[in-house]
């Protein structure tokens, strides 16, 4: 019998001054190896795909960060927050998920933020570090990596790093997500990041096993300045009063926290712990 | 108030078999800045996605050996129809976005297309229109982000109009190039003995907040390069252009995430100081 998943959804998004909602349902099929997608008039059964607080959420949180943040420097800002159900395999699932993008500019520095949360500490905290930044410095010795930082280097390092796949939910094939040792071998599970995207083998919802002590001395990278080139990472680090660029080789972690990890949007989802380089 | 509605058809196909195909349809309404979207469906639209597919099928099935992705949109913006075909066409990692009438042309160029070993040095010679990517990101993006004007040779003309365009009903609509169209007046042109002779581009990018210009060039004289310069850098540079402007096999231009089909033409051009 073929597979056939379906997706219904509803979105609210803001993405630089326009708030958007989106609501569309689609099926995919993977018929003698051709992959089709198209929109559905069939919804899934448990369809309760109502966000009533999302309009109000997404509002409210853009106006705050707008707020917080000085004028002139956000360069993008996207936040939204949906609500999907998910049904194949014969199964159906309901997710929520809120979503934010934001990168701050003070030039020629741009910092990047990627939440799974309407947080606006961390966007206050980058914003006022970024403001103060000064030239770039040769990395540190010893650098701490902040979680939203730590989160973007874990998918490059699979199979160089003790890491296992979190357990919980479904994934793109309907399959429950298992907690199991990261390794090079294929991963038992797929990623369906859209109804209309062909679903690939992937870890999903990755964190590095902890270990080691962290020097809580130690300079912080609190922040993306690029996006993360194989294991190189050039961030914003803040050590003491002083706050300058930096790029490091992630390729060596000396220490991950026992702190509970945070859920990142990077890869196929990417837990953030703090970590020493 | 402003009405969008649209219906997609893609499909992908490896060395003459299908391997994915996708419909999407959906309308948009915008009032101030608020945007109401659902994947309403669109008869009329859907019917010429399929009538336009079924043209391209045809020239689909001379591509044999290659990676050919087909893409037909089918658009009504507050009334106004159109219809667009673009096709994606790869071999060996090499690819050119062209048209179903120009497709066999620029297939035919992708396999003539070879790198060479040259010395990566002295002036550029772009070929094939593929200048039009160059001043795409110098020009083009600069426009889209409202960069201070730069100076430009007097025998350089460009038409880059924006106009409000988006991938998908998904999509907040953006001030986008229409096209980019440079032409040269009476511009000096000496091919030099010693150049790079430029024929595809791999891609290209504008950051707006360093003014710096990224260009990755797939096929050249001198194989594949890149090139990293101030918009300052890439206008000084511009040393001569020769001929009417020729359409350039590429360019889907993303931006915010939206991938856009951008018709990009250009005069064979010399810049020098680039390398």
């Amino acid at each position: 019998m073929t597979e056939v998943y379906r997706k219904s959804g509803r979105v609210v998004r803001y993405e630089n001054g326009t708030f958007l909602s989106v609501s569309e349902t689609g099926e995919a099929v993977e018929e003698g190896g051709v992959f089709q997608a198209r929109p559905s008039a069939e919804v899934p059964a448990q369809t309760g795909v109502s966000v009533p607080h999302a309009a109000a959420d997404v509002e409210g949180y853009v106006a705050q960060t707008l707020l917080s943040v000085r004028s002139g420097r956000i360069e993008r800002f996207i936040a939204s927050a949906g609500t999907a159900t998910h049904e194949t395999n014969g199964i159906t699932w309901t997710e929520e998920s809120r979503r934010v993008h934001i990168s701050l500019v003070n030039s020629p520095l741009r910092a990047l933020i990627d939440l799974a949360s309407f947080d606006r500490e961390i966007v206050q905290t980058v914003a006022h570090a970024l403001a103060r930044a000064g030239d770039e410095r040769n990395a540190p010795k010893r650098i701490r990596l902040a979680p939203n930082v730590s989160a973007a280097i874990l998918p490059p390092l699979i199979g160089e790093l003790a890491m296992e796949q979190t357990g919980g939910g479904f994934d793109g094939r309907g399959q429950a997500i298992e907690t199991r040792v990261v390794t090079h071998d294929a991963p038992p599970n797929w990623y369906r990041p859209g109804y209309a995207v062909r679903p690939v083998r992937a870890w999903l919802n990755i964190r590095a096993l902890p270990f080691g002590r962290i020097d809580p001395d130690a300079p912080l990278g609190i922040a993306l300045l690029e996006p993360v080139h194989g294991t190189m990472l050039r961030v914003l680090c803040v050590d003491g009063a002083d706050v300058f660029p930096t790029t490091v080789d992630a390729s060596h972690i000396a220490a991950v926290s026992r702190a509970a990890p945070v859920w990142y949007p990077y890869a196929a989802g990417s837990f953030g712990a703090e970590m020493m380089l | 108030m402003t009405t969008f509605a649209i219906a997609s058809r893609d499909e992908l196909w490896l060395r003459g078999a299908l391997t994915e195909s996708r419909l999407m349809h959906g309308a948009a309404t915008q009032t101030g800045d608020a945007i109401e979207a659902s994947d309403a469906r669109d008869e009329r639209l859907v019917h010429l996605c399929e009538s336009a597919l079924d043209e391209a099928h045809a020239t689909v099935g001379l591509l044999r050996d290659a990676r050919v992705r087909v893409v037909v949109r089918a658009m009504r913006e507050n009334d106004v129809e159109s219809v667009e075909t673009t096709m994606t066409i790869a071999v060996d990692g090499v690819s050119v976005v062209t048209t179903p009438s120009n497709a066999p042309a620029d297939y035919e160029l992708l396999h003539r297309a070879r790198n060479g070993s040259a010395p990566l040095r002295g002036p550029i010679v772009w070929w094939n229109g593929s200048a039009a990517v160059l001043l795409h990101e110098a020009f083009g993006h600069a426009s889209e982000h409202d960069a201070a004007p730069e100076v430009w040779p007097q025998w350089l003309s460009i038409d880059a109009p924006l106009v409000s365009r988006r991938e998908t009903f998904r999509d907040v609509p953006l001030l986008r190039m229409k096209h980019l169209i440079a032409q040269q007046n009476d511009a000096p042109f000496a091919l030099p003995d010693e150049r790079v002779d430029v024929q595809l581009i791999a891609g290209g990018a504008y950051d707006p907040l360093t003014d710096v210009v990224t260009v990755d060039v797939a096929v050249s004289s001198a194989g594949p390069f890149t090139i990293r310069r101030s918009r300052a850098e890439i206008a000084a540079s511009l040393a001569g252009a020769s001929e009417e402007p020729v359409r350039y096999p590429g360019v889907i231009c993303s931006r915010e995430g939206q991938e856009l089909y951008v018709a990009s033409l250009a005069p064979v051009m010399i810049t020098d100081g680039l390398l």
